[in-house]
């Protein structure tokens, strides 16, 4: 049964996802995107790991297509507006921050052990914790290094494409 | 294995019909009330004072001429309505309407599901049902609704940050995102006392998630002549409209799921309080419409960024601190 599922909601993935490149329209693949998505968190569930399932759709289908498809509508009806930023106080409370947070991270993962829960992750270990209580358990633990790094990398790229998209006017 | 598919499908059906009249009557109260509030007296012809007339629109939708516009994205257009009304009746199954019951000497809850991540998932299906508007008014090829669409996107997107804050606070409270674990929480005190600060955010950002006036962007019939629903007739616009009643009942079940004690209460037994106070709420949501003018679209947009987003981080840093302070 639960084979039968994966598999359909597997090839359903797949084929959604050709989808996403071969749709003629920009909307239509971003709604394939979307699709293929919840496709990917119906997996998830069927992985009994929820609560992935539901970051897959609260982040991936949700959040960040939501903001693809405002895009592709605005760029019908684009305004262009200058934003005025003050070079010389974003620099200086950047490298500040960045600073501080790069202290507080060697802190915290130099620092004392954050585990709560010991072990590999056995269906006893989360019987008793509870799928979240695990997942944030190593999240914020084991792996709290390359979670925060992994964070800084997206808001690297997002300036990135900030500093492209202005190179090209 | 039979019984218990047999009893999931009895509930089901029960949780379905139930939601379903709710909707419909929704509409009733929506109308009675708004017609009290401003001196008239709202529908009566149809039944006792207008207690058919919910039928009577239904019949009438099922009647009226279907329109689909020529420059009209056509499958995408047929598919939105379907996702609102998905999205919205799906969530009727998180509910908890009351604590276990015994029937037949069987003990059964009266929930569908208690799924260890509720919450979440209730967040999550309101995203996917938000895109039911905004693809509606993309895919119908009129700049209003184009507009209304986008202004739903927006709204979406700035307020479901806040909603989420919000709703950060009463897990921490609560200690789990199971809805029915919520519940059980506030046995001794409900969250409203522990949480005022994100009951006012949930309620507001609740609102921008419906919306309701005074968040009514992206229908708003003064400025976008009904916005993301204005190429809709017949059933497809009928179902528009008991998707946003369904996310109405959702709303109103949620406060009280979360904040107001759930089936919890004196004297009189859990489900009769779940629906008092869910009744409640939504008559607050029509009460609230009928009192408030909408706001400007910059307004409502700085609104949610400058003041209830910080507004909502403060909540959470102060519920750890207190929860850190005094050791829960």
């Amino acid at each position: 049964m639960e084979l039968v599922f994966l598999l359909i909601c597997g090839g359903l993935a797949v084929i959604s996802s050709l989808l996403v490149i071969f749709a003629r329209s920009t909307l239509h693949s971003a709604l394939w995107m979307v699709f293929s998505f919840f496709m990917v968190a119906v997996i998830y569930v069927l992985l009994h790991a929820q609560f992935l399932a539901m970051l897959q759709v609260i982040v991936y289908a949700g959040a960040i297509m939501m903001f693809i498809i405002f895009a592709v509508m605005m760029l019908n009806l684009r305004q262009e507006r200058d934003v005025k930023v003050n070079a010389r106080i974003s620099k200086v409370v950047g490298i500040a921050a960045l600073l501080v947070l790069f202290l507080e991270l060697m802190l915290v993962s130099l620092g004392n052990n954050l585990n709560a829960i010991q072990g590999p992750i056995t269906d006893t270990l989360v019987a008793t914790h509870g799928r979240v209580a695990v997942i944030s358990n190593f999240l914020f633990a084991d792996y709290l290094l390359p979670f925060e790094v992994v964070s800084i990398l997206l808001t690297a790229g997002v300036i990135g494409a900030v500093v492209l998209a202005k190179r090209v006017k | 294995m039979l019984e218990f598919m047999t009893i999931l499908i009895i509930k089901t059906l029960v949780a379905f019909v139930v939601a379903l009249l709710i909707v419909a009557y929704s509409t009733w109260i929506e109308r009675k009330v708004l017609g009290h509030v401003q001196l008239r007296h709202g529908p009566r012809r149809v039944g006792y004072h207008g207690l058919l007339q919910p039928i009577a629109d239904g019949v009438k939708g099922f009647f009226k001429e279907e329109l689909i516009p020529d420059n009209a994205d056509k499958p995408i257009f047929i598919l939105a309505p379907i996702i609102s009304i998905g999205a919205a009746v799906t969530l009727v199954a998180i509910v908890p309407f009351g604590d276990t019951v015994t029937i037949m000497g069987r003990e059964i809850t009266l929930y569908l599901t208690n799924p260890d991540v509720g919450l979440l998932l209730v967040l999550g299906i309101s995203t996917i049902g938000s895109y039911g508007g905004i693809l509606g008014g993309w895919s119908s090829g009129n700049k209003y609704g184009v507009i209304g669409g986008l202004r739903g996107a927006a709204q979406m997107i700035s307020y479901e940050l806040s909603l989420a804050l919000a709703v950060i606070a009463v897990v921490m409270v609560s200690g789990s995102l199971s809805l029915v674990d919520i519940v059980h929480s506030q046995a001794g005190l409900w969250n409203i006392v522990k949480q005022p600060f994100a009951f006012v955010l949930f309620i507001i950002c609740g609102l921008a998630e419906l919306n309701r006036t005074p968040f009514d962007m992206p229908e708003a019939e003064a400025e976008l002549a009904c916005g993301f629903n204005v190429e809709y007739s017949s059933m497809k616009f009928a179902l528009f409209f008991m998707a946003e009643y369904c996310h109405m009942f959702v709303f109103a079940a949620l406060v009280t799921t979360l904040f107001l004690g759930g089936w919890h209460g004196p004297i009189i037994d859990g489900p009769h309080w779940f629906f008092l106070k869910t009744f409640f709420m939504i008559f607050f949501c029509v009460w609230e419409r009928s009192t408030f003018p909408r706001l400007r679209y910059d307004q409502v947009m700085s609104f949610g960024w400058k003041i209830l987003l910080p507004f909502g981080l403060l909540n959470i840093l102060l519920t750890g601190l207190w929860m850190l302070i005094f050791n829960i």
